[in-house]
């Protein structure tokens, strides 16, 4: 089940973002969390960033998408390609929706807004510890088109028969499409969970598994679409 | 009296016998009897005079020797039969006009009316079967008792006597060229002549499917002429006669006109004088039939000289003009040209027939007339689809046109409401998030402020707040709906007050297709955020409120929460951003109330029209 979704640890945590302001503010938020900062590398490229990945084979990764020398989105795509056990996480200034769709689709299970409070921060990433992800309703509305296009237009060459077995794999179940719905509504998760008669959790984890889904659907056409989106 | 004409005829046979006529031998064989002798009578005459007996020749039409005699002829003629042991067949072949025929003295066949209105029996040959015992070995006698009207050709055609089979085949094949072809020709013609009409009515400028109509149906009733056999619906022969050629003159008239419409041609005068002479001829008929029946060799020479003059005058002008249609109808006249120099020939008696072949290739004509005519209707049609085809095309090049200048104009409208969202953006950063700025820079600049950052951070997160308002609903407006609008505020101030406890409620109902226009809906928001702002900061509250609801035309936007409340009437109460929130409610067309006492919340509501106020 969804909700049962893989438990982050936070015990090697890898930060790429070059800007040092920021770079700090998330070494105290997950010192907050973790109470040690002992775990956490911090790297400013994207090249210091894949030594660093290699290197100690982080559990997460928090990746700038604008990066200095070279994109963020490249940078997710390798590390979930290279590194399966890495889970990244997205960050993104004024987050440009189609940016953030593109990181999930890349392979992000989460994304973090700059701009955002501290304490909303907060709250995300321990969403992402719990094995959960949060989302926003403008993210919510992006999934939603962008699956309602897929349907009806499939991006991806016809699926051979092996591959057929996994579309069932990336198909949203009605339940997350349920989700997103009120989601893109502007329901908080405590009245999701409220409507649904779920736990706000299992729908972290719903969230989680809608990322994984975007990002298996859309991993061979991911780059080709980001260059066509412009973003590459 | 019986016994008399018996006596009588025993004379004539006596004294006739040289005129005994031909044996039939063989009960295979047929002969034809081409001689008989011709008497005179008057119209009562019962039986064949003693005397005044002369021989003619078969056929033989008694004008030509008794020009004045209307009334009764008796035709006289003889066969020998070898053996009477088999039946024989008798064929009368034409009579003028009624008859009574007796063999060997007994009568075997009267028509209907031997006096007028006389039968008009001229049209079928008769057919009879002669078996013993008035069929006689030896010599028979034929007597055949004629009515008829000097001036309309009486007379009497050849007898065939013989084998009944050949001699039934004989009249079987006359009845069927002089009647059947006769019938059918009729048909034809009006089935030709209805549907020109139908088609004139539906295209009165076509003038010449009306003649052709007119035409046709003329040359019907004149052709009636050929299967009637009584002079019916009129009580004489010559009523009938003379409109009989009144019907001739018409319908060669209306046929001269109809190929001068065909042409093109409009001979006003001709036509009129030509159709005055119909009328007065119509009248005639009517008034003095005698006199129109006994000379009517005149109008029908007429009709036969117009018919014959159009013709020529259609095939010179299809010669000068080359078009198919022409040459069609031209074709479809020369086999009438022919056979009606034919037929006048022989009604003139300068040939001796007993066939009128006009008849038989009336049909033809009319046919060739009518594909002439269908010839033409599929050029105009033809001319009228062609004509759609060229419209269509016109009417695809306008549309295009008119797409290429509503495309212009929409991009041109377009790009002038994207220079106009722009300037509203410039107009929002200056309005909203400049005036926040400055507000910030000059509290930020007061010297009695708080010291420490707290107070900074918290100005700087408002001015943030807005710039989202403005991005979210700036870059969104066109693609959702006023609930989808809402929705990041609403997500992001749900999780702010649960971060500190406080239990927020939304109520977003009834908005779901609602589009209020990015300038109104920032202007929500902005009040939104400011009322929940307060909210977070001065009221201590534990819940909050949010209610966003349609009613009618008016959106009824409610924020209240059970924090500590503040008396409205003191300016210096907390309720610091009330002016602000007024000024927002106001430019939604609404007037902010106001509902607070100090330990009893704060509501904030307004009612905004939903059609921006002008």
């Amino acid at each position: 089940m969804a909700s049962t979704g893989d438990h982050i640890a936070f015990d090697r945590v890898l930060i790429v973002e070059d800007d040092e302001p920021t770079q700090r503010r998330l070494v105290k938020l997950l010192l907050e969390l973790v109470g040690s900062t002992d775990c956490v590398t911090v790297a400013d490229s994207v090249a210091g960033a894949k030594t660093a990945v290699s290197a100690s084979e982080p559990r997460l990764a928090l990746i700038d998408i604008g990066l200095p020398d070279g994109n963020g989105l490249e940078l997710i795509s390798w590390v979930a390609k290279q590194h399966p056990d890495t889970s990244t996480v997205a960050i993104s200034a004024w987050g440009h929706e189609e940016v953030v769709l593109a990181a999930l689709r890349s392979g992000a299970v989460g994304y973090l807004m700059k701009e955002r409070d501290d304490a909303e921060l907060r709250s995300a990433l321990q969403s992402i510890r719990r094995g959960g992800a949060l989302i926003d309703p403008l993210i919510a509305r992006r999934i939603l088109a962008f699956i309602s296009l897929a349907s009806t237009e499939p991006l991806t060459p016809p699926l051979t028969s092996a591959e057929s077995s996994s579309k069932n794999d990336t198909a949203l179940s009605e339940r997350e499409s349920e989700i997103l719905q009120f989601v893109a509504r502007g329901f908080s998760n405590r009245e999701i969970a409220h409507l649904t008669g779920l736990s706000r959790f299992t729908i972290e984890g719903y969230t989680k598994s809608i990322y994984r889904k975007l990002a298996v659907s859309s991993r061979t056409a991911a780059v080709f679409e980001a260059k066509a989106m412009g973003l590459l | 009296m019986r016994m008399v004409f018996v006596l009588l005829l025993a004379c004539m046979m006596l004294v006739s016998t040289d005129a005994a006529g031909q044996t039939l031998s063989t009960s295979n064989a047929t002969i034809e009897l081409k001689s008989a002798e011709a008497a005179p009578a008057d119209w009562h005459s019962e039986a064949p005079p003693v005397d005044g007996w002369t021989p003619v020749k078969l056929m033989d039409l008694w004008d030509a020797r008794w020009p004045q005699h209307d009334g009764v002829v008796w035709y006289r003629l003889h066969w020998n039969q070898t053996s009477a042991d088999q039946p024989a067949g008798l064929l009368v072949d034409y009579v003028n006009s009624a008859y009574a025929v007796y063999v060997n003295g007994s009568l075997i066949y009267s028509d209907t009316h031997l006096t007028e209105p006389l039968s008009r029996s001229w049209i079928r040959p008769q057919y009879f079967l002669l078996d013993k015992p008035l069929l006689r070995p030896g010599q028979n006698t034929l007597l055949v008792r004629v009515s008829g009207l000097a001036a309309y050709q009486p007379g009497f055609g050849t007898v065939t006597i013989g084998n009944p089979a050949s001699v039934l085949a004989q009249q079987r094949r006359g009845e069927f060229w002089r009647y059947n072809v006769q019938l059918f020709d009729q048909s034809v013609g009006l089935v030709f002549g209805g549907l020109f009409f139908i088609l004139w009515l539906l295209r009165r400028k076509d003038a010449y499917y009306g003649w052709y109509a007119l035409c046709t149906v003329f040359w019907s009733l004149y052709s009636f002429n050929f299967v009637a056999s009584s002079p019916w619906p009129f009580d004489n022969t010559d009523v009938w006669e003379a409109l009989n050629a009144a019907f001739y003159v018409i319908s060669t008239v209306t046929f001269a006109i109809f190929l001068l419409r065909y042409a093109g041609y409009q001979w006003r005068r001709t036509e009129r004088i030509m159709l005055m002479f119909c009328m007065a001829l119509f009248v005639f008929a009517l008034l003095c039939p005698q006199w129109t029946g006994r000379y009517r060799t005149v109008p029908i020479v007429f009709g036969c000289s117009t018919y014959y003059a159009s013709i020529f005058w259609f095939m010179g002008y299809a010669l000068r003009h080359p078009r198919a249609d022409y040459y069609a109808l031209a074709g479809s006249l020369l086999i009438p040209l022919v056979v009606s120099a034919h037929d006048m020939l022989l009604f003139l008696s300068v040939i001796h027939s007993d066939n009128y072949l006009l008849a038989v290739t009336s049909p033809l004509t009319i046919i060739g007339m009518g594909s002439a005519l269908a010839y033409r209707f599929a050029v105009a049609m033809r001319r009228a689809e062609n004509f759609n085809v060229e419209l269509q095309r016109e009417v695809n090049a306008a549309t295009h046109q008119l797409t290429e200048t509503l495309k212009r104009e929409h991009d041109l409208a377009l790009n002038n409401a994207r220079i106009g969202e722009r300037l509203n953006l410039v107009r929002d950063l200056h309005d909203g998030f400049g005036g926040s700025l400055l507000a910030a820079i000059s509290t930020l600049e007061d010297p009695r402020r708080q010291p420490g950052p707290a107070q900074v951070v918290t100005t700087l997160k408002e001015l943030r707040d807005d710039l989202r308002l403005i991005i979210d609903t700036t870059t969104h407006e066109r693609d959702t709906d006023l609930t989808g609008l809402i929705a990041p505020l609403r997500h992001r101030w749900s999780q702010r007050f649960e971060a500190i406890a406080i239990d927020s409620q939304w109520t977003v109902d009834g908005v779901e297709d609602l589009s209020l226009g990015a300038m109104r809906v920032l202007e929500l928001l902005r009040f939104l955020q400011e009322a929940l702002t307060n909210v977070l900061k001065h009221s201590s509250a534990s819940q909050v409120h949010v209610c966003i609801r349609r009613e009618g035309e008016h959106l009824s936007v409610d924020v209240h929460d059970d924090g500590s409340g503040f008396d409205p009437g003191n300016l210096t109460s907390p309720g610091a951003g009330l002016p602000s929130l007024r000024v927002r409610a106001g430019r939604l067309g609404a007037t902010l109330q106001i509902t607070s006492s100090p330990g009893e919340g704060t509501r904030l509501s307004f009612d905004a029209p939903l059609s921006p106020l002008v």
